[in-house]
């Protein structure tokens, strides 16, 4: 009955190819390495194995895959190997599923699925198999879609749908290629075979016909934007990135809007290509000082564009304007933009002082670290929410590029990108006077406008009957109970959602589904349907042996973020602190007590070993951890990226990794010979006594990294790597790692290059982290800004490794 | 004495000051006074040209001291020796200045001599700026007609003296303040057509002051001072500086790029864009010279000021409309505009309207901001026309120096000596409200002051004054130098040259020393007291009900020939009038006939211009818009004048009218056959080919000199067109004249129902003489 096994995925060209022949071809699995294989990397998940955390941890661990799924043999109705969802794109906090909620409410683990839609910028660095015919094969009663995990019935007249058991018809263009006019197998179909699929969506996925992608700029041009270079330097970067910004279709448009005390509109005609300024000062409604070309075509109105761009820094030099009234500037730009819908991207270095969503400078050191800090975490301006709903449903999406060399109130700013699916960018003390500050922004700032965001979207996540999804978490509108709408959808996010088991489950295995319905940036409509399917258990130690540490810090990193916003950062920590408390003492009264005693230690499974590590350091982390010192804006800045970055970057925000330098191994450095990527020495715990004084060591937290130079590095050290004579000569700081002729520093270098580039990693990012050159004997605050990465000292910030885990056991113990 | 030779030096003296009274003797009582009917009034032109260029000197003029502040005029008193001289107004005594040391009978300075009654004095103070053109260019239009009137303008700029500051604001359905001085790309700021913005958020909003900085908003650390952010250095520059990038912005400009629907009006922001103009000079231009040049392609109908909605199917106001008072706009719009044209006089700021559309455009609502400031109004059916496109330019004429011949941010002040008193003036301008000695109770136009801003004055525009006789002040019987009484008009004004000039004139005239002196009516003059009472009547019917202003006209006509005629008591055929009163009832008859009083015929646009023009004009040309002249053309005779009547159309005669707003010539029935059959092109008939000529030649020159251009029309007897000059003529033969089913009706019989002049004398003569006046 099933059709022959398909090797891998089709691959692009077989897709597109008139024969149909959709998934021949080989072609290297799109999911991460060691986890696209998922059922042969990691451990086995029914055995649970118990070990004793109070032993040395080492951090490798967190690079390992999760635990395996292991579903009854032929679940799938192919044999395909790709048949189930690589966790790149969807994993759960657990991969055996517990059949009542009674079984999951007693094993105290949190059941919520990781979803990552998109894992790169761009389609073609991690392309999914698409289904061109436009036959959308649907269940009747949940809508699902046609997956690996239907079966057929009826001499496969019919599937049965593996949501909700409903029989279904067959189309007939499952077996007939209507194009070629012949018999046609539909077991090569690309959405029997993958678990991840985009479907090109007929006519009656569109209330509209598809709309451009449109980017309307919104570029603050005050005294702090033009002096800090933020003008120049956006300008220069829109120009060089003219060709990046997708524009398959000539459809793409752009608009800019100049904001000081006033808003400027650029008018481009496209039969005389010359921009022309008009400015609106009027803020108590803002209106079109025109009516046509605001909006212009990207192709059409190139030269015009053009000559706008590299104009704009020469047109505001003199600007003494202090004011912004950038909330105004999003109210016209809606107005302009909302009916097509679109991006505005916010660049500003200026609070918004005057018009609509005018914020007020609420920094006061005094609430630092105090229970009242959460008050400056939280919007400052019901604008800032009540806008956003606005935006999404006229398909607006915001991104802030926020600049501020004082305070710029991100955690109001961050509401309008949070909730309609955009992003928060935050450079604080910014200037393009540092190259590194440039280059930096410049690049991402290019990438970021080169991603093939998807437009007009919308998530939807089904599962088998019994589960019903309870609580979603990422920057998105939750319209309705399970529809996430997003104007835009970026290709640089993940999502959290919570799932709850309402009925016994009595299937041997679940699945959930997720389907992301949208326009391409190139006016195609689509949806990307991603299935998963977990077994189900009754054995609360097949539970704990299938939990993902990394997922399950996921959901609690975005948990903690949404308490630290509704509470305080203290009860964000002590959740934390309290649910790995909870699941230690259930895993000693449910699971271990059977087992031998091992009073002095501290027994967990062994899968989930990284787990206390991951909560100390997310209780430690600069958007949550106790400190008097911390910007506000900073923390709602890092709060953004809790609540929005992709699992695995996720992970090493919350952990960073350090890597020794000055001892790497010979290899290191190096292109691995196979497979040509820079080999990376292996990670270090991240404690101090780790540091040799003499040492050179590299930490990355995804966002910036440390170069830490121990105070008796050797001169041949220094001067291998900085070319400078001694340790006493290296300055301290910002900086990018300067070309010395040696080996050494190529290694470096290499390094440092290969541990900042999110390429490859399965995540869509467009950040080029900051590079910090650190001297234990130099500048404090830097030192100890880098210091409070190594989360396993002890600090202001929180307990060190040892007695967290000390602490733990007695409360373990004691219970 | 001799009123023939009286007479004789009035008029010299008219000619010499720009000024004519109605009437040249001034009555010595209260009561002779209240007895003139016609009030004692002076037209006078402040800029009127003088053949003699010495009235100007380069010095600064004498004055009396605090408050009276006289000038030193021939009338004074001056005792050479002593060097002082006596203010015939207040009586002070003054000493001359050290200059005026060498004085002597023989050496007086020019101000003293008698034919400098009126002198001018160029004053050492510059203008704080060279004079400023706001061009406000209405973008509601088709492409031909912005294109002429884009091109109108740029040819306007090199009429202009180079250092003179222009600007430009666009407006549809926003309006469009430039930045000429912005050269990285065209630039303006944009105001919402709908909002009614003060002068401080037009000056905020063009960032001219604060710009950017709102109170309790920190100036960050290190930040450089704001440049000069003045609304000169941005948006007003001087033509030679800024003609390439203002042409190019005029080249550009295209229609109001805001759709329209077939069933809608354009919409059209007309008082936000002059209200942005107004504020925009108002920052840094109070007191310079500055006109503001509104061109309006069509009616307001957005925002304030509006005077009809954007729904074609809701019509433009009519007078029966305004009657019934059954407008939505009307009362709001007034008021907006009245509050514009307030600000933009006190500013010193002038308003010209031009107007090209067939339709109206709301000049009845906006006219205050030209009739308060001194501006034009030229009302025409498209910027193609040549009417728009030479009246236009002639605004522009200079005089033999190359000044432009306009003078700006006018005042006027009245000094009177103890005799009379000034009761108003009716013309362009607007109240300073200053108290003096000179102010009279009564009040006669605008009043209660002696002192008006006139903001805009040209060579012709004339303000009407109106005095009282101040009470017993005659002088003792048996005095034997005639008393004189004293007006002295001081007219400040920036020239087009830049420099301030004081123009100051002085007239006498005697007092009567009897009660019921006999040669008061002698001194009557019909014409300046036809315009003088026109003003009124016109000032009048801005307020009252029409019927009301006709009946005040026919009492006012009736009283003054009770009083002045020759009659025996309630007997009509004894009615005589003197020489100098003969014309009068004639100037009344077609005044009340006059588009001035009978509106309904027009548009309340055009009442509206009809009415500015006329409040404007001097006393010769008013009376050609009162009654209109007529000359007649026929075969070898020379043209010559005829009566402004039915019985001067002749089916030979070729007729040249003349109403001043119209230029028309009317080829009797014959002479429209004969030029059909075409004669004048055939050999044999030169004379007829003349005869057809010559009335055009005639017409041509009365055009040239006409500002604005009038409306030149040619037709035929019988021709629709004919019926312009039927309206004026007196109805003598009409179609109810002939009796019942008798005569035919021919070409020149007027359909009217109106009386003629024969009746309506018929009619004064009885009413006069009843004596119950
Ligand atoms: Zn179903
Ligand atoms: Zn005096």
């Amino acid at each position: 009955q099933q059709g022959p096994a398909s090797p891998g995925y089709g691959d692009m060209s077989g897709i597109a190819n008139q024969m149909g022949n959709m998934s021949i071809g080989a072609q290297p699995a799109y999911g991460q390495p060691a986890a696209a294989t998922h059922g042969a990397g990691g451990p086995p998940s029914s055995f649970l194995q118990t070990i004793d955390l109070m032993q040395p941890f080492n951090v490798a661990e967190l690079d390992a895959p999760p635990p395996t799924i292991n579903l009854p043999p032929n679940s799938s109705v192919t044999p395909s190997p790709n048949a189930n969802c690589p966790p790149t794109y969807m994993r759960s906090t657990i991969n055996a599923i517990p059949h009542s909620h009674n079984i999951l409410k007693k094993s105290k683990l949190p059941f919520a699925l990781v979803i990552q839609p998109y894992t790169s910028l761009h389609d073609a660095e991690s392309p999914v198999p698409i289904v061109t015919d436009t036959v959308i094969s649907r269940c009747r009663r949940c809508r699902s879609y046609i997956n690996p995990y239907v079966s057929f019935l009826d001499h496969g007249h019919r599937w049965r749908c593996n949501l909700c058991n409903l029989t279904n018809d067959v189309p007939q263009a499952f077996d007939w290629d209507h194009v070629n006019q012949k018999q046609a197998d539909r077991w090569q179909r690309a959405e029997l075979n993958h678990a991840v699929v985009e479907f090109v969506a007929p006519q009656e996925y569109m209330v509209r016909p598809p709309q451009p992608l449109v980017y309307l700029f919104l570029l603050d041009v005050s005294y702090a934007a033009v002096t800090s270079g933020l003008l120049a330097t956006a300008a220069r970067t829109i120009l060089e990135s003219l060709d990046r910004i997708p524009n398959e279709d000539k459809r793409t448009r752009l608009g800019f809007v100049c904001v000081d005390s006033a808003l400027h509109y650029f008018s481009i005609n496209a039969e005389t290509n010359e921009p022309s300024m008009l400015v609106v000062s009027d803020l108590e409604e803002p209106f079109m000082p025109v009516p046509t070309d605001l909006l212009v075509s990207l192709s059409a109105c190139r030269q015009g564009i053009e000559t706008l761009l590299s104009k704009l820094q020469d047109m505001y030099s003199t600007s003494t304007n202090s004011a912004s009234c950038m909330g105004s500037a999003l109210k016209a730009g809606h107005k302009l933009i909302s009916s097509i819908g679109g991006k505005m991207i916010v660049l500003t270095a200026t609070l918004p002082n005057i018009g609509a969503g005018k914020l007020e400078m609420r920094e006061d050191k005094k609430l630092l670290g105090t229970s009242k800090e959460s008050s400056l975490l939280q919007t400052g301006n019901s604008f800032y929410k009540s806008f956003a709903v606005e935006c999404s449903k006229s398909q607006v999406s915001v991104d802030m590029f926020l600049f501020s060399s004082s305070y710029q109130d991100v955690a109001s700013l961050s509401n309008l990108p949070r909730y309609t699916g955009g992003q928060t960018y935050f450079y604080p003390g910014w200037s393009a006077a540092r190259t590194e500050d440039a280059i930096k922004f410049a690049k991402e700032f290019s990438d970021h406008l080169s991603a093939e965001i998807a437009l007009e979207a919308v998530m939807r996540v089904r599962a088998t009957t019994g589960l019903r999804m309870s609580t979603f978490y990422g920057n998105f509108f939750n319209r309705s109970s399970d529809l996430c709408a997003f104007p835009a959808f970026p290709r640089d996010q993940g999502y959290v959602v919570e799932v709850a088991i309402d009925e016994t489950l009595t299937k041997n295995f679940v699945c959930f589904q997720t389907a992301v319905l949208h326009t391409t940036c190139n006016g195609e409509r689509r949806i990307r349907v991603m299935t998963l399917s977990l077994p189900t258990t009754g054995s609360l130690s097949e539970i704990y042996a299938s939990a993902d540490p990394i997922a399950i810090t996921t959901f609690y990193s975005h948990r903690a973020v949404e308490k630290a916003l509704s509470s305080s950062l203290e009860s964000a920590r002590e959740a934390l602190y309290s649910k790995l408390q909870e699941l230690l003492v259930c895993y000693k009264k449910e699971l271990h007590s059977t087992h031998s005693g091992m009073s002095a230690g501290l027994s967990f499974c062994s899968n989930l070993k990284t787990l206390p590590v991951l909560f100390l350091a997310l209780s430690k982390h600069v958007g949550l951890r106790k400190s008097a010192q911390i910007p506000s804006d900073l923390r709602s800045a890092a709060l953004c990226l809790l609540s929005t970055l992709p699992a695995s970057l996720l992970t090493q925000y919350i952990h960073p990794k350090m890597y020794s330098l000055h001892d790497m191994p010979d290899e290191c450095g190096l292109p691995n010979p196979e497979t040509g990527e820079i080999v990376l020495p292996q990670p270090m715990n991240l404690c101090s006594e780790r540091l040799q004084r003499y040492g050179l060591y590299l930490i990355d937290d995804t966002q910036n990294q440390f170069l830490w130079v121990g105070r008796d590095a050797m001169p041949e050290l220094i001067g291998d790597v900085f070319g400078l004579p001694s340790v006493e000569h290296v300055k301290v700081g910002k900086t990018t790692l300067q070309v010395v002729d040696n080996e050494f520093n190529e290694k470096v270098r290499n390094v440092i290059d290969k541990s900042r580039s999110h390429k490859g990693r399965m995540v869509g990012s467009i950040t080029v982290p900051n590079l910090y050159v650190v001297r234990e004997d130099g500048e404090p605050s830097l030192r100890l800004w880098a210091q409070t990465l190594l989360v396993e000292d002890r600090s202001d910030g929180g307990p060190g490794m040892g007695l967290w885990l000390t602490g733990l056991r007695e409360k373990v113990n004691s219970s | 004495m001799d009123i023939e030779a009286m007479k004789d030096a009035w008029a010299a003296q008219e000619e010499q000051d720009g000024a004519r009274l109605s009437w040249n003797i001034i009555p010595g009582s209260r009561l002779d006074a209240s007895r003139l009917v016609v009030p004692l009034g002076v037209l006078y032109t402040p800029l009127k040209e003088k053949a003699d260029p010495n009235y100007i000197v380069q010095y600064e003029p004498v004055t009396c001291k605090q408050p009276c502040r006289a000038v030193l005029n021939p009338y004074c008193q001056v005792d050479t020796r002593a060097k002082l001289w006596i203010c015939p107004f207040c009586l002070s005594r003054n000493q001359f200045p050290p200059h005026y040391k060498d004085i002597s009978n023989t050496s007086l300075p020019r101000e003293l001599m008698p034919q400098f009654s009126t002198i001018e004095y160029a004053l050492a103070r510059p203008a704080p700026a060279p004079p400023i053109f706001l061009f406000v260019v209405d973008t509601c239009q088709e492409e031909d007609s912005l294109k002429a009137l884009k091109d109108s303008i740029i040819v306007s700029l090199s009429l202009l003296p180079p250092t003179a500051l222009v600007g430009l604001i666009t407006y549809g359905t926003m309006a469009q303040v430039h930045e000429l001085g912005y050269t990285e790309c065209p630039k303006s700021y944009v105001f919402r057509g709908t909002k009614d913005y003060t002068a401080k958020t037009v000056q905020e909003m063009l960032g001219i002051i604060n710009p950017g900085l709102r109170p309790q908003q920190p100036m960050p650390p290190g930040q450089r001072p704001p440049p000069q952010m003045g609304a000169g250095a941005r948006f007003l520059l001087p033509v030679a500086a800024c003609e390439f990038q203002l042409t190019n912005v005029l080249e550009q400009l295209q229609k109001d790029p805001w759709s329209v629907a077939n069933d809608k009006r354009p919409l059209r922001c007309t008082g936000v864009a002059l209200s942005v103009a107004v504020g925009l000079l108002e920052s840094s231009f109070a007191n310079t010279g500055a006109r503001i040049m509104l061109f309006a392609g069509g009616p307001g109908t957005e925002g304030p000021g509006m005077v009809v909605g954007p729904e074609l199917r809701e019509p433009i106001r009519s007078h029966h409309d305004i009657e019934r008072d059954n407008i939505k706009y009307y009362k709001k719009s007034m008021k907006f505009y009245d509050g514009l044209a307030k600000r933009t006089a006190h500013n010193g700021h002038i308003i010209d309207i031009f107007a090209g559309c067939l339709d109206q455009v709301g000049l009845l609502e906006m006219k205050s901001l030209s009739n308060y400031t001194g501006g034009h109004m030229i009302l025409t059916d498209s910027f193609t026309s040549s009417m728009f496109k030479q009246s236009f330019i002639k605004v522009f004429d200079k005089d033999i120096n190359d000044n432009l011949q306009m003078g700006f941010n006018a005042s006027l002040e009245v000094l009177t000596t103890k005799e009379l008193k000034i009761t108003g003036l009716i013309g362009h301008a607007i109240s300073l409200n200053k108290k003096s000695s000179s102010v009279g109770e009564t009040e006669c136009g605008i009043g209660n002051t002696c002192s008006w801003k006139l903001c805009g004055i040209t060579p012709t525009a004339t303000v009407a004054t109106y005095f009282e006789v101040a009470g017993q002040v005659g002088p003792p019987a048996h005095q034997q130098v005639a008393q004189k009484a004293l007006v002295q008009f001081l007219t400040y004004y920036q020239h087009s040259s830049g420099q301030y000039h004081l123009r100051v004139t002085t007239i006498a005239r005697n007092v009567s020393a009897t009660t019921g002196d006999p040669t008061i009516g002698l001194s009557f003059d019909q014409e300046t007291a036809a315009v003088l009472m026109a003003r009124i009547a016109v000032f009048k019917a801005e307020v009252d009900d029409g019927p009301d202003v006709l009946r005040w006209v026919d009492r006012m006509l009736i009283r003054l020939c009770s009083r002045f005629a020759d009659y025996r008591k309630d007997d009509p055929t004894s009615f005589r009038l003197e020489k100098n009163f003969t014309l009068y009832p004639q100037f009344m008859f077609h005044l009340r006939r006059s588009q001035f009083l009978q509106v309904f015929n027009n548009s309340p646009d055009e009442t509206a211009f009809y009415r500015h023009v006329l409040n404007r004009e001097d006393c010769s040309n008013s009376l050609v818009m009162i009654q209109p002249t007529l000359d007649s053309y026929t075969f070898d005779q020379p043209s010559q004048p005829v009566l402004l009547d039915s019985t001067s159309i002749q089916p030979t005669h070729i007729l040249l009218l003349d109403t001043f707003f119209h230029i028309l010539i009317f080829h009797g029935e014959t002479v429209a056959e004969w030029r059909k059959a075409g004669y004048q092109d055939q050999e044999g008939y030169e004379n007829f080919k003349e005869l057809l000529q010559q009335p055009k030649d005639d017409a041509r020159e009365l055009i040239q000199d006409r500002f604005p251009l009038p409306r030149f029309i040619v037709c035929d007897a019988g021709g629709s067109q004919a019926r312009f000059l039927l309206s004026k003529l007196n109805p003598s033969t009409t179609h109810t004249t002939g009796a019942y089913g008798g005569a035919t009706q021919n070409a020149q019989t007027i359909f009217t129902d109106d009386v003629s002049l024969q009746t309506f004398m018929e009619h004064l003569m009885k009413l006069a003489v009843t004596g119950t006046n």
